[in-house]
Parts: structure tokens; C-alpha cells; sequence
């Protein structure tokens, strides 16, 4: 447990030589912020709501949803398929660690120091802005927010990691990431709530796991889900869990069968 | 003159291509990604529209122009200033000193070397989209075509200014790949108009970083909607941002020290 720990360490201890370059990723998300941010004002300057959401709603909706997004969404596996690629992996193989237990540490020390900056972030945002927010007083939403978030931390992990293990049997690794980021970015609920769509989506939103990464912490912790929502969205986020954990597993196996490295 | 650098152009670009090719399956699925994204904030601009009926005073197809704009604004420097993103590895290779040494104009490689042949087809649907929302909107004279054209040549200006502050920020500090995603993220801005955002952020990103001026203008030029003023003070921008990034240039390249060779 103690290797593991040093590693999360190290991934913090990395971060902060690279300053500049965080610095740098942060004021991006910043940005990014703003402009959804902005957007949500426009829409909701005349009538006070939007759809089922009063401002304060939908205001705290999305600075909630960029403060999980921050510490769902930071992760390091897109380095994996660097390693396979290039054959460092080999170097990791003969270590005394588990290779996905060593970069699930590297995603919690990238997590930390992530969630430092971002709470600094949207407290300057917040003081700048000054927007009515929602403040979630109920103690047992607040635990199920907790909870939701873990679980969104852990999903996002397994299919950041089966992403990278893509290069088992593909040098582009880049591609297949880039259309799962185009499609959490819309289907996560980073830029609207999912509510808001046709019914007949939301039904099939529900079923995949996008919902589960930032929609479904953000919607508990507003007290938009109703206690039989609540129930259906945890039993779902957790057969996803437990379905992609066994396909990793799989994958890894598999992945190591056809693995090969040269002068290592 | 012209003729002789677009065939080096081309020839680089037939390079690049070539690359990109390579690996057929994830060509496909980059231009499906950038199309789905293109799709889906269209989408979610429509079911936003569906409720609101106009957004900061626009209606619906005024906002798709907007957006249109920003889309062909955003790919066109992407498709011609390609190597900006692959300039920092050219940087620490080494290679970027091989660039200085050929009979060409030093900013010439790093900005032309290459571009992506992918944004071709993110252009064509751009400058389609364009030109159904225009109809749509039906304010255009062509004397606000005109104005439109002329501000969209002035906004590739000012892109090409920002590219080239990329350029020497990456000489003098190797930061390439995360300041020319902050220019990409403050373009994306750019999808709405500028009176969504509020003061002094407005202001911010229109006077002291010019997106404002650089994705909304050539738009309101074209609804009728810009003072002559308006245009006057886009042009001195764009050609102030190109004299100031050529003068950068030059002080980032006299702090030039080869670090791999």
C-alpha cells in the first residue's frame, strides 16, 4: 500500500515541476467555465428559469458540474498506451506492483492536486460573480453526492485504462480518446443538464455510462433525483462499474498475451 | 513568389497527408469526432433556441451564423497553421534548427509545414453552413458581403498574428502545445456571440485578446449590425496584432539557443 502512495505522491510531486504547463491547463478550464457559465446567464436573464431549472439551479448545476469534472475527469491513463507503444510497459512488468494499481495512484495524486486548484478557481470565480448558488443543506445527499462522485472516479478510470489498452493492438491510441471526450463532453452533462433532452433520450442516456460522471453527482447533490431515481442511477453506475472492471481485466490478460517488446 | 511557396506548401502538406493516412482508422475517426462535436452543439444551440427564441437579442439562424463563422474561423487556421502544434517537438529535437538553415522566410516552415488535409471537409461544411444561415437571416446586401469577407481576411490576420505569439513563446519557453490550446479555448468563446459574456470579461476578450473582434465582427458587418467605426478599429487591430507578432518573432529568435543540436 506504501509503494502506492509514493507513487500518488511522485504524480503530485511531478505536477509541481511542470507549474507552468498546469497553470496553463487550469486557465483553460477556466475558460471553459466561463463560457458555459455566460451562456446559462443569457438564457435565463429575462425569465428568471429555463426548462425545470431557476437560475441559482442552474448556475450552481454548472459550477457543480465543473468542480466534478475536475476531479472525474483528471487522470493520467492516457500515458498507458505511450508505455505499451513505445515498450516501457516491460519495465513496469518486472516491478513488485500491479500495473493498473500503479496508474490508478498516478490518477489520485493528478486528482488532488487538481481538486486544489480547482476549489481555489471557483472560489475566485464565485467571489468575482457573485451568482446565487444552491446550497445543498441535507446531510444524506450530500454522503450520496460523495458516493456518486467515487463511483464517477472509479467508471472513469476503467475506461480511461481500457482506452490505453488499445495499444495492445493499435498504435493510435489518440483517436478512439478523442471521440469517447467528444461524446462525454455532451453526454456527461458537462454543458447542459440531461434532463433537458426528450424523454425518450434521457431513457437511453440513462442506460450508458455517460450520465454517471458528472450528471448524476450534480443532480443528487441539487435534490433533482427522486429516492427511486437515486436507486436506479447507483444500481446502474455500479453494474457499469463491476462490468468494466471484469473487461479490464480481460483486456489486460489478453493485451499481455500479444504483448512484445524489443530492446528494452 | 507566391506561386513557389504555395508548391513548397503543397509538398509539405502531400508529407503531412501522407502521415495522416498511415492510419486510416483513426483518420476516420478524428474527422467523425470533430463532426459529432460540430453536430452536437448545433443540437444543443437549437434545443436551447426551442425554448428561448432568441439568446443576447439573436434568433435562431442569426446564432447559427455565428456559430458557422466560428466554426470556419477556428478550422481555417487549424488547416494552414498546422505545424504550430507539432512546433514544439521541432523545438526540442532539434529540428527546428534545420528549418532555419533552408532558403526560406524563418516563420515559413513553422507556420506552413504542413497542413492537415482532415479540416478540408470541416472548411467545406463550414463555408456551406455559412452561406444557408446567411440566406436564413436575410439582412445580407452585398455591400455587408462584402464587409463580411473583408473582416473574415482580417480575422484570419489576427489568427495568424496569435499563431505567430505561439511561435515565440515556444522559442523562448518551449510552451507550445498548452498555450495554443488556451488560444483554441478562448476561440471557442468565440461560438456565441460577444454580448453573451458580461463586463469586464467582454471587454477582456475583445480589446486586450481579439477574439470579439475576430469571431463576431465579420458576422454583425454581415447582419448590418457594425459602425464604420467598428470596421475601422477590426482593421487597425488586425494589422496592429500581425506588426506586433512579426516584431515579437524577431526578439524570440535573437533569444534562439539550440538545445538539441
Amino acid at each position: 500500500m506504501n509503494i502506492y502512495f509514493r507513487v500518488a505522491k511522485n504524480t503530485w510531486d511531478e505536477m509541481m515541476t511542470y507549474r507552468f504547463n498546469f497553470m496553463m491547463w487550469r486557465i483553460r478550464n477556466v475558460l471553459q467555465l466561463l463560457t458555459v457559465y455566460y451562456l446559462w446567464v443569457a438564457v435565463t436573464i429575462h425569465n428568471g428559469h429555463i426548462f425545470s431549472y431557476s437560475r441559482s439551479l442552474i448556475l450552481t448545476y454548472v459550477l457543480g458540474v465543473s468542480f466534478i469534472g475536475s476531479i472525474v475527469f483528471s487522470t493520467r491513463t492516457q500515458e498507458m498506451g505511450e508505455n505499451i507503444n513505445n515498450g516501457e510497459l516491460s519495465q513496469y512488468l518486472i516491478r513488485p506492483l500491479r500495473y493498473l494499481g500503479y496508474w490508478f495512484a498516478r490518477d489520485i495524486g493528478d486528482k488532488f492536486f487538481n481538486i486544489s486548484f480547482a476549489l481555489a478557481e471557483l472560489t475566485i470565480v464565485y467571489l468575482l460573480l457573485r451568482p446565487a448558488i444552491y446550497l445543498q443543506l441535507n446531510g444524506t445527499m450530500l454522503i450520496l453526492t460523495v458516493v456518486a462522485v467515487i463511483l464517477a472516479v472509479v467508471m472513469n478510470f476503467f475506461i480511461g485504462s481500457l482506452l490505453g489498452l488499445v495499444a495492445f493492438w493499435s498504435p493510435e491510441v489518440w483517436a478512439p480518446r478523442f471521440i469517447f471526450f467528444t461524446l462525454v463532453s455532451f453526454f456527461s452533462g458537462g454543458l447542459f443538464p440531461l434532463d433537458i433532452l426528450p424523454v425518450s433520450l434521457q431513457h437511453i442516456f440513462s442506460l450508458l455510462p455517460f450520465g454517471y460522471l458528472q450528471y448524476f453527482p450534480i443532480t443528487i447533490y441539487l435534490g433533482k433525483v427522486s429516492s427511486q431515481g437515486i436507486l436506479q442511477g447507483f444500481t446502474i453506475a455500479i453494474i457499469w462499474n463491476i462490468f468494466l472492471y471484469f473487461l479490464l481485466l480481460w483486456v489486460w490478460r489478453i493485451g499481455l498475451r500479444m504483448y512484445s517488446s524489443e530492446g528494452n | 513568389m507566391i506561386v513557389r511557396y504555395s508548391i513548397i506548401w503543397w509538398k509539405f502538406t502531400l508529407g503531412t497527408s501522407q502521415i495522416a493516412f498511415q492510419s486510416r482508422f483513426g483518420a476516420i475517426l478524428f474527422l467523425l469526432g470533430k463532426l459529432l462535436r460540430y453536430v452536437f452543439f448545433l443540437l444543443f444551440l437549437m434545443l436551447l433556441l426551442s425554448r428561448t427564441k432568441v439568446i443576447v437579442g439573436y434568433p435562431l439562424w442569426q446564432l447559427m451564423l455565428f456559430y458557422a463563422t466560428f466554426n470556419l474561423l477556428d478550422t481555417l487556421p487549424q488547416f494552414f497553421f498546422r505545424n504550430v502544434y507539432r512546433f514544439r517537438q521541432q523545438i526540442l529535437n532539434g529540428y527546428f534548427d534545420n528549418m532555419l538553415l533552408k532558403p526560406l522566410p524563418s516563420l515559413f516552415q513553422p507556420l506552413f509545414g504542413g497542413s492537415d488535409i482532415l479540416d478540408l471537409f470541416m472548411l467545406f461544411l463550414a463555408a456551406g453552413f455559412i452561406m444557408y444561415a446567411g440566406i436564413q437571416s436575410g439582412h445580407a446586401t452585398p455591400l455587408h458581403v462584402f464587409l463580411y469577407l473583408l473582416l473574415i481576411c482580417n480575422s484570419f490576420v489576427i489568427a495568424l498574428g496569435l499563431h505567430i505569439f505561439v511561435l515565440g513563446i515556444g522559442i523562448l519557453s518551449t510552451a507550445v502545445d498548452n498555450t495554443v490550446m488556451l488560444y483554441r479555448d478562448l476561440t471557442q468563446m468565440g461560438r456565441l456571440p460577444i454580448e453573451v459574456y458580461q463586463e469586464p470579461l467582454r471587454g477582456l476578450i475583445t480589446f486586450i485578446i481579439p477574439i470579439g473582434i475576430m469571431m463576431t465582427y465579420p458576422v454583425k458587418a454581415l447582419l448590418g449590425l457594425l459602425s464604420v467605426q467598428g470596421i475601422i478599429l477590426a482593421m487597425v487591430f488586425g494589422t496592429g496584432m500581425l506588426f506586433v507578432s512579426l516584431r515579437f518573432w524577431q526578439y524570440a529568435l535573437r533569444h534562439y539557443i539550440s538545445i538539441s543540436t
